[in-house]
């Protein structure tokens, strides 16, 4: 059988941001593939080395266009750990609102893109539809829809009012039920499963090997979650549960995230109802001690890590981000072995790729 | 916990100076060992239970490179290696984790630390044509000069 290569990208409909794949097939069936990144590579990590901590936290939103705030968030939970800054328990409380509602916003958009890539646009206009919801509740909470610009040193620069708390109990509500219905709708769809069923599928000891992590781990049975088992902020004072699935193919990932964004919403509302009391932010030093730190937490695609050392100085000397793309776009060359070229766009959207979080 | 035996364990495997290890805020512990010590660190760490490698950073002090191995299980632990040749060197660790790959290729091209036995050893972020050097070394400030990479036409007009 004569074989060809087909390149996906770095300008492809699959692909909702650029990256570059070589596809080598024998018929339909996939080879062997290779990928390449780098397409929006900015140099933040040298960039930032050139900005004060007050301004990085403006860059460092720049990251990433859906998961903004958690790495904000990461970013200045290091920087005030330098700075042994004491962040006031209601400024703590806002910002895992923001994480928890970006969570949600970040899963219905991936839903949003997958059901588009395998064909079921309704699914596509149901999802979008309901992450309207959630953006109209931060575009009223921050004043942006996708950039929030709500962290800063020492807290967060906006506090919650009456009218805030008022919409979020009413639309969290909505957005339980037509998350609900979508989980009914899809769990037993005989389309969508063909469609992502044994698709891209990963064993557990491959999760380990490439130390795979967030909800592409946890959907093949690696039990990881930033938030409870090394609680940041206060999610230690949260009453969440981690789903946990073992299947380990797209369909898994599918259900997988669809019951985080459950868990998601049920935390905001926790959240709300527990608000404290009191001031949400404290005043920072613009200089900052000398020292290292690492720190992570969890975005909608896993585990975000920083490391920030300080030489003294108003400006970071090192500031390293990895990001939980990087660890899931390694295992794709192996997803896509063997697999029919219609369910490479399966595989490509099953892992939720955030290729601008990758490249920095 | 399972951070602090396999520190105890590393120190004892290693034959390192228990006053070494030092804590950074956030839970987090750090180990200094030196380079030829790297492949025996890592598989005491995965043999005492910790297999997730959060990242690997790469950092200029002055003529000397710091390379941090961030490992995590519930708490952070993190090796760290001071290389002070002029061609700075290193082996690969992933035989042993396969996912450290991306991380030792950015540490490649930005800082040109060469990691032996580095399964593919080409440019993960940097344009294939790249002639600007190590963009993340020191001394170099970031400019608006036009970047040294030959365009479409230019490529054209040469060959």
């Amino acid at each position: 059988m004569s074989k060809i290569t087909v390149p996906i990208g770095p300008q492809h409909p699959l692909l909702k941001e650029p990256l570059s794949f070589l596809v080598s097939l024998e018929g339909e069936k996939v080879t062997d593939s290779t990928l390449r990144l780098g397409y929006v590579h900015r140099g933040i990590e040298k960039l930032a080395e050139q900005r004060t901590y007050i301004q990085n936290v403006y860059l460092i939103e720049r990251i990433c266009g859906i998961c903004s705030h958690v790495h904000s968030t990461t970013y200045c939970q290091s920087v005030e750990a330098l700075l042994k800054l004491e962040v006031p328990k209601r400024g703590l409380y806002i910002r895992m609102l923001l994480c928890e509602l970006e969570r949600i916003h970040s899963h219905l958009l991936w839903l949003g893109v997958l059901a588009k890539n395998i064909g079921l646009n309704t699914l596509f206009m149901y999802a979008w539809r309901d992450r309207e919801i959630v953006l109209d509740i931060m575009e009223e909470i921050s004043g942006g829809r996708v950039s929030h610009a709500v962290n800063i040193i020492g807290g967060v620069r906006v506090d919650l009012n009456e009218k805030h708390l008022s919409l979020l109990q009413k639309s969290l509500q909505e957005l339980t039920m037509r998350v609900e219905e979508i989980l009914r709708s899809i769990e037993n769809d005989r389309s969508f499963r063909a469609r992502t069923r044994n698709i891209g599928h990963l064993s557990l000891e491959d999760i380990r090997r490439y130390c795979v992590v967030g909800p592409v781990a946890r959907a093949s049975g690696l039990d990881i979650d930033i938030r409870r088992d090394a609680p940041y902020a206060a999610y230690d004072e949260l009453d969440f549960e981690v789903p946990l699935m073992t299947e380990g193919d797209v369909w898994a990932r599918s259900i997988l995230r669809i019951l985080e964004t459950i868990q998601a919403i049920r935390l905001c509302t926790q959240i709300i109802r527990s608000l404290p009391d009191g001031p949400v932010s404290v005043s920072a030093r613009r200089r900052v001690p000398a020292g290292e730190v690492v720190s992570r937490a969890e975005a909608p695609r896993g585990e975000v890590f920083y490391y920030v050392r300080s030489d003294g100085s108003q400006n970071p000397a090192r500031l390293k981000v990895r990001t939980p793309t990087l660890t899931t776009l390694i295992t794709l060359p192996g997803q896509l072995k063997n697999m029919q070229l219609a369910d490479v766009s399966a595989v490509i959207a099953g892992v939720d790729l955030c290729i601008a979080c990758g490249d920095r | 916990m399972n951070t602090e035996k396999a520190v105890n364990k590393l120190q004892d495997v290693l034959n390192l100076d228990r006053s070494i290890t030092k804590l950074m805020p956030l839970n987090e512990a750090e180990i200094t060992i030196s380079k030829q010590q790297i492949l025996l660190a890592v598989k005491t760490i995965l043999k005492s239970g910790i297999w997730h490698l959060s990242a690997i950073t790469c950092q200029q002090l002055e003529n000397d490179f710091i390379l941090l191995y961030h490992f995590w299980k519930s708490g952070g632990l993190t090796l760290r290696i001071k290389l002070v040749e002029k061609n700075p060197q290193i082996d690969s660790i992933c035989s042993l984790i396969p996912g450290a790959e991306f991380y030792e290729r950015e540490a490649r091209e930005m800082f040109g630390i060469e990691f032996l036995g580095l399964p593919n050893p080409i440019p993960l972020l940097l344009p294939d044509d790249w002639q600007g050097g190590y963009p993340m070394r020191e001394k170099k400030q970031l400019s608006h000069e036009e970047p040294k990479v030959k365009t479409r036409q230019q490529k054209g007009k040469t060959s």
